[in-house]
């Protein structure tokens, strides 16, 4: 029961963030409507919006290695994905070698899958179609747009390159 | 006038990122590298054009257009991700099999779907 | 700041490029993908503009068609999907 207050707790604080963010003006009535809603929307999805521990990302370990991650290891990532697509896109001879690729990754948590597959999608060249698990091991499969090796280990190290070490350090 | 120039600069890259996925979406060949070309234009067009709009904002003061534009952009990113992933997956499902692919492991691992 | 008015049109321009995509795309993910593309450059060109003009009610149009082109793609993905 204790568990299952704190998580309507939090993503009701997430909520009343988010809305103060959107909207910023900050008369009665805005808050009150604001803290209503965010209520109600708290009371019907934390079941599916928090599993594990509630406050967990807000330890300070934890929250120092999320804004390192998010300000600067993702970036450079995303700007030599972005920098290598463009140029594919532009060059006259459209050197493309897609192909859909199965790369195994060694996170046990859910956000932490969530998290990297999403990271992995937002790099350009890049996308992932679906993750499996089997046998204690979970897999994604990726489509690449130029595969330069068909190895999966290989393939694995170069498409997630620093970022998988750095999500480690995150969730377990 | 410095500030200027760097929100110059800021919309240049914006506009040129758009760009490259615009003719990547108009010259690729099959429907998941076009996908792929959109991905250009949901991070880099939309991330660089509004962090010179947010900077413009902050230099003349005004707080609230800056955090709302910033607000809108990290939740067009967010989001293009989710979308992404969900009609790659939709398409695959729904028969659309390119006649270019190298290697195809889901179509190994799952040959009746 | 002139540059936004141009920044705004390079943008217009390049939905209106897209709806090329759109009209002859050979299938239907095509045709999402571009009707997406479509959303997020007409949701910048909307910022820009309210920036310039210095009137909030854009940025609200703007969010809005964010919310609904996100909608409307994840949508069409389930419906494709055969899951809906």
């Amino acid at each position: 029961m204790k568990n299952k207050s704190a998580a309507v707790f939090a993503t009701f604080i997430l909520c009343y963030l988010v809305w103060i963010l959107f909207t910023l003006t900050f008369t009665a009535q805005e808050l009150i409507v604001g803290a209503i809603v965010s209520l109600l929307v708290a009371l019907f999805t934390a079941n599916y919006f928090i599993h594990e521990d509630a406050f967990y990302l807000l330890k300070p370990n934890v929250l120092i290695n999320f804004i390192i991650y998010v300000l600067f290891i993702f970036p450079v990532e995303l700007w030599k994905a972005n920098v290598d697509v463009a140029k594919r896109a532009l060059s006259p001879k459209l050197p493309i070698n897609p192909g859909i690729v199965k790369v195994p990754v060694d996170l046990k948590s859910e956000y932490g899958l969530a998290m990297l597959a999403n990271s992995i999608t937002l790099t350009p060249g890049t996308i992932t179609m679906d993750i499996v698990e089997e046998n204690g091991q979970n897999f994604y499969y990726i489509h690449w747009i130029d595969v330069a090796s068909k190895n999966s280990k290989e393939a694995g190290d170069m498409i997630k390159g620093r970022l998988e070490n750095w999500i480690r350090r995150i969730w377990k | 006038m410095i500030v200027r120039i760097i929100i110059d600069l800021f919309l240049i890259l914006g506009c040129f990122f758009a760009f490259a996925g615009v003719v990547g979406l108009l010259r690729m060949p099959d429907s998941f590298t076009r996908m792929q070309s959109s991905t250009n234009i949901a991070t880099f067009g939309v991330l660089w054009t509004v962090l010179g709009v947010a900077i413009y904002a902050f230099a003349n003061q005004n707080f609230v257009f800056g955090i709302k534009t910033l607000m809108i952009g990290i939740f067009i990113v967010l989001t293009s991700a989710v979308a992404g992933h969900a009609i790659l997956k939709g398409g695959y499902k729904h028969g659309i099999r390119p006649s270019n692919l190298v290697v195809d492991e889901y179509r190994r691992d799952n040959p009746n779907e | 700041m002139i540059e936004f008015v141009y920044v705004g049109i390079f943008y217009v321009l390049l939905a209106l490029i897209l709806l090329y995509r759109v009209f002859k795309g050979p299938s239907v993910v095509d045709r999402a993908v571009a009707a997406d593309s479509i959303d997020i450059l007409t949701a910048v060109a909307l910022i820009v503009f309210s920036v310039f003009s210095n009137r909030s009610i854009y940025l609200d149009i703007a969010l809005v068609l964010a919310i609904l082109g996100f909608l409307g793609t994840v949508l069409i993905a389930r419906y494709l999907e055969g899951r809906l």
